[in-house]
């Protein structure tokens, strides 16, 4: 179609490097102590987390390299591969467990989570689905329902896991996709009904869930149980106050908040460098988000405009429901901070899909 | 198409909308969440990074009321480990082990408990200012001194029983010590460190240190004088009867102050973990009950003036050695009777019979309206643990017979503090107070009064003139009567005896009476109401006008002495009996000279101290109350010099 003569957005990639350098500092001063308890050596995490970036950024500039038709062409097969690995997870012996949930596949530092790599098959899939069938996604029979089928199904065998975080990220993602391709604003609202019933359904079917959402709504009445981890979040967060305590300076990344570089590194930051530091954050994720959609409206066909409005869904989902997690909004999920949060799968996987964003916005047309 | 994609920019600018919107609410909670909330979870986040090393307040003093230190503190400092900050436990618990004189097995197993802070129980607690140097020179990193004290009783088993003591722990056990606790204990102060979740201390924060708040000092109502006066005449009544307890209270009858108040056996609180239980917990004045005897009369006095029932120079009343009651013949206590009587002999005698009378003219219900007034049957409400309610009839069940042994204390059981608090309001003018101990709250920097009691008057129980008249008949008691033992030279003391059979199982004792006296001084406007009851004395006549009355006498004339209650000179005579002393005024012999001495035939013994042949000093002073036989002192020295 047209020619990939403009060069990348960069806005976009000035604020996914900043988010990225951020991310690297943080996970030093959040993982240090950790680090030095565990491994005997306080750049063991940033140590890796330089790794899986430098993987994640080469693959970032392959990617956007390779014009994103490519992946229109290739969507059902991704999607069957992400199918079966979903499926193979669940094997015991297979899929191993860890924290709760048999998420990972493969072995040591060489393990992924198929869920990861569902969020983007689906969106890759659903992308080209919904510009093929453009004109029956206002009906429900043969527009909406197939689609909500196969959304509940890769929902279903994240749940099987369980994942709920990741699930509900890829399940949310799916549907801004959804209302971006142009659905029916009454059968958002039929879903929107059927979708609480179903979660409620799914809080009351694992007694853990029903903790979590009551421990949110005060998490003192069970300080070391189930309202642990935003207690301590809180206490991260709350001491920061405008300026911070300063860089290196966290109190809670000594063993009271668990994991610190991993989901609650906005806490982290949040507590060294106050209300400015993690504000500033928080604009560059939105500098982030306005340079994504704009690159789905500048987009030069429709599959380009739904694929960069899933990759930004699936991204910024990721940001609210970690911040509100961290800041006590939302109950406890296990989703990572895109771009900042420790993790290699996480971090490659969302430089990858960045990558496909960046392909995106060179084939930008003028739009006004 | 074209259409189409229109719709999807016009969604696209929703999602945009939407997105941004949503980084707004989570800029707003961040912000709610550092700033309106950030003030609280610092001081919750400080509380979960901190650990306390606690700094024991210092409990408040206990005075007496002219400032005599009852209780006090000593300073005794105590060893805190956080196991966490020792870098070598093994060496630190060597040093440890032979500094405090433990073993280096405990040694180590408190430097290596897994705990963040770990007292060094107990050989390690409250030591001594010298030990705690020695730990603190060994200079082992995480080894703290808290400046700790412990009580100190410094005059030993004195009011030990008022007093109570305090455990190891600073807390209130027993007494005014554990009555009081709240106010006197103070607040414990702290240091606090911060540390990580794995007891490191985390950089960066500087250790806080919380002043721990004495606690108040409490100034009593018990006069030093007085106490110390007591606690002697018990110690020799202990050591004179060898009874099986004894007890005495003084009260000031205008306010209701307790000014003495003693217990025996008593016990040294420094000591009290060495004393049985029921020695400490047993402060008999306010816990024992027991039939009051004689004593209670007054009340029934009291009553029958109040109701214009009796004129006791007037009235007479014929005792045949007992009395008649609904068949029963109810005894005196003196074989054959005291005969033909006024009432006022009635009371000096302590008849019977002659009470029961008063008791039938006044009817249950009256005598017992009385009796409730005068607060028996329920507590004092005195600031001490573990009052005693006593025992009264059951106004639906009292006959004529339970009515008669009431009027005389017999049926009845009561507390010794309730006989006194009643006493003072029938001697008071008619006012019922209420007996209290703490006088007034200090401030323990300034010393400066925070607050005091004011003394509480609960009721009016019998008119001014009627408490004059029990004054009077009760001095006559003493003048005259069966309480001459406490007859006081210069003090007009009025009383009464009590001598009350003790039952144990429903069966009244042989040989083995609580024997007791009420006295108050001076007559005309008592200042002082003291009581003392002595249980089961040895070798003597189970009386209360002869074991205990004289006790209560030495008790009242010292203390009065010792407060500075002037004498007065226009007391009832006392009555002589066959065995009394005779007492004579001392005559005026200084100035005289040795012949004209010898030549005036004085009935005393004389010793002469000092050369010389003129008296220029003599003791006893002129004027003052001697023994026929006894000894007077003169000093002598030279005519010619003490002209000079």
């Amino acid at each position: 179609m047209e020619n990939a003569t403009r060069p990348f957005d960069k806005l976009l990639l000035v604020s996914l490097l900043c988010l990225l350098t951020v991310g690297m500092f943080m996970v030093y001063s959040a993982s240090s102590a950790l680090g030095e308890y565990v491994h005997n050596d306080a750049f063991y995490f940033l140590k890796r987390q330089l790794i899986f970036a430098g993987a994640g950024l080469a693959a970032m500039i392959a990617i956007a390299r390779i014009d994103y038709w490519f992946w229109k062409r290739w969507s059902f097969v991704i999607l069957i591969v992400c199918f079966f690995f979903l499926i193979l997870v669940l094997i015991p012996g297979v899929g191993m467990v860890r924290g709760g949930a048999r998420s990972w596949i493969g072995a040591g530092a060489f393990s992924i989570q198929p869920a990861e790599f569902m969020k983007l098959g689906m969106i890759i899939f659903l992308s080209q689905y919904l510009v093929r069938h453009q004109k029956r996604i206002p009906e429900f029979k043969r527009g909406m329902l197939p689609v909500l089928l196969l959304i509940f199904l890769a929902f279903a065998l994240i749940m099987l896991q369980p994942d709920l975080g990741t699930g509900t990220v890829m399940a949310g993602a799916c549907f801004v996709l959804l209302f971006v391709a142009g659905a029916r604003i009454k059968h958002f609202f039929l879903l929107g009904g059927l979708g609480t019933a179903g979660f409620v359904g799914l809080i009351l079917s694992a007694p853990y869930r029903i903790q979590r959402i009551t421990s949110f709504i005060d998490p003192w009445s069970d300080p070391l149980g189930a309202g642990f981890q935003i207690i301590q979040s809180l206490y991260a967060v709350g001491p920061g106050g405008l300026f911070g305590l300063g860089f290196g300076d966290s109190r809670q990344k000594f063993y009271y908040l668990p994991e610190p570089q991993t989901d609650f590194i906005f806490a982290i930051i949040a507590e060294e460098f106050g209300f400015l530091g993690a504000g500033f954050v928080l604009v560059l994720f939105g500098v982030l988000l306005w340079r994504g959609v704009t690159t789905a409206m500048t987009a030069p066909d429709m599959y380009g405009a739904l694929l960069a409005t899933g990759i930004c869904g699936v991204i910024f989902l990721q940001v609210l429901i970690n911040i509100g997690v961290v800041t006590g909004l939302f109950p406890v999920t296990g989703i990572t901070l895109p771009f900042l949060s420790y993790g290699g799968s996480s971090l490659t996987l969302l430089l990858a899909a960045a990558g496909v964003l960046l392909n995106i916005t060179r084939h930008r047309t003028e739009y006004h | 198409m074209r259409v189409s994609f229109l719709t999807v920019r016009k969604r696209l600018f929703f999602v945009l909308v939407g997105g941004a919107v949503a980084i707004a609410i989570l800029l707003f909670r961040l912000g709610f969440v550092q700033f309106s909330m950030g003030e609280w979870l610092t001081e919750l986040a400080k509380d979960s990074w901190s650990r306390d090393v606690p700094f024991e307040s210092e409990r408040g003093e206990i005075l007496d009321r002219n400032g005599e230190i009852l209780a006090t503190n000593i300073s005794a400092p105590s060893v805190i480990a956080a196991p966490k900050q020792i870098e070598n436990p093994e060496q630190s618990a060597a040093e440890l082990a032979v500094t405090l004189g433990v073993s280096e097995d405990k040694a180590y197993g408190w430097l290596t408990k897994n705990e963040s802070l770990v007292r060094l129980n107990p050989e390690g607690r409250k030591i001594s200012k010298e030990k705690a140097k020695a730990v603190r020179d060994l200079d082992i990193e995480g080894i703290y001194i808290a400046e700790d004290n412990k009580r100190h009783y410094p005059k030993g088993t004195y009011l030990s029983h008022v007093l109570g003591f305090a455990g190891i722990d600073n807390q209130g056990l027993t007494g005014l010590e554990q009555y009081y606790d709240e106010r006197l204990k103070g607040e414990a102060g702290r240091v606090s460190f911060f540390s990580d979740a794995k007891g490191q201390k985390l950089q960066g924060l500087a250790d806080e240190y919380e002043q721990p708040e004495k606690g108040e000092d409490l100034r009593l109502t018990i006069d030093d004088r007085v106490q110390t006066i007591i606690e002697r005449e018990l110690d020799i009544a202990e050591a004179t009867y060898n009874p099986d307890g004894a007890l005495a209270i003084a009260m000031d009858p205008d306010s209701g102050e307790i000014l003495g108040m003693s217990s025996r056996p008593d016990f040294n609180p420094d000591n009290f973990r060495e004393i049985p239980a029921e020695v400490y917990n047993q402060n008999k004045p306010v816990w024992s009950t027991y039939e009051p005897g004689s004593t209670f009369k007054i009340i029934t006095l009291a009553a029958a003036l109040e109701e214009e029932k009796v004129d006791l120079e007037n009235d007479h009343f014929n005792d045949p050695g007992y009395i008649e009651v609904n068949g029963t013949k109810l005894h005196c206590w003196k074989k054959g009777g005291h005969g033909e009587q006024t009432f006022l002999e009635v009371v000096q005698n302590s008849c019977n019979p002659g009470f029961v009378a008063l008791g039938e003219r006044l009817g249950t219900d009256t005598l017992f309206d009385y009796i409730d007034n005068f607060g028996f049957g329920k507590k004092t409400g005195v600031d001490l643990q573990g009052e005693g309610t006593g025992i009264l009839f059951n106004r639906e069940n009292v006959g004529p017979l339970e009515l008669a042994t009431t009027a005389f204390g017999q049926g009845v059981s009561v507390t010794p503090l309730q006989q006194v608090t009643a006493v003072s309001a029938a001697v008071n003018g008619g006012y019922l107070y209420q007996p209290y101990l703490a006088k007034e709250w200090l401030d323990p920097t300034t010393g400066m009064v925070k607050q005091s009691t004011p003394p509480k008057m609960k009721q009016r129980v019998i008119s001014e003139q009627t408490s004059k008249e029990v004054r009077h008949a009760l001095e006559y008691v003493v003048a005259k009567g069966t309480g001459k033992g406490a007859f006081v030279d210069g003090y007009r003391v009025g009383g009464k005896t009590g001598t009350a059979q003790k039952a144990e199982g429903g069966q009244y004792l042989e040989n083995n009476h609580i024997v007791s006296f009420i006295g108050f001084a001076p007559a005309n406007d008592p200042e002082i109401v003291v009581y003392t009851a002595i249980d089961n004395p040895k070798d003597t006549l189970q009386f209360g006008g002869i074991v205990a009355a004289p006790i209560v006498g030495n008790i009242i004339g010292d203390s009065l002495s010792a407060m500075g209650v002037e004498k007065q000179t226009n007391q009832l005579e006392k009555s002589l009996d066959w065995d009394d002393d005779v007492l004579t005024e001392t005559p005026d012999v200084t100035g005289k000279n040795l012949k004209e001495l010898h030549q005036a035939y004085y009935p005393f013994n004389i010793e002469k101290e000092g050369e010389g042949s003129v008296v220029v000093a003599q003791s006893p002073e002129p004027g003052e109350k001697i023994k026929e036989g006894g000894t007077i002192r003169l000093y002598l020295d030279d005519k010619s010099e003490s002209s000079d």
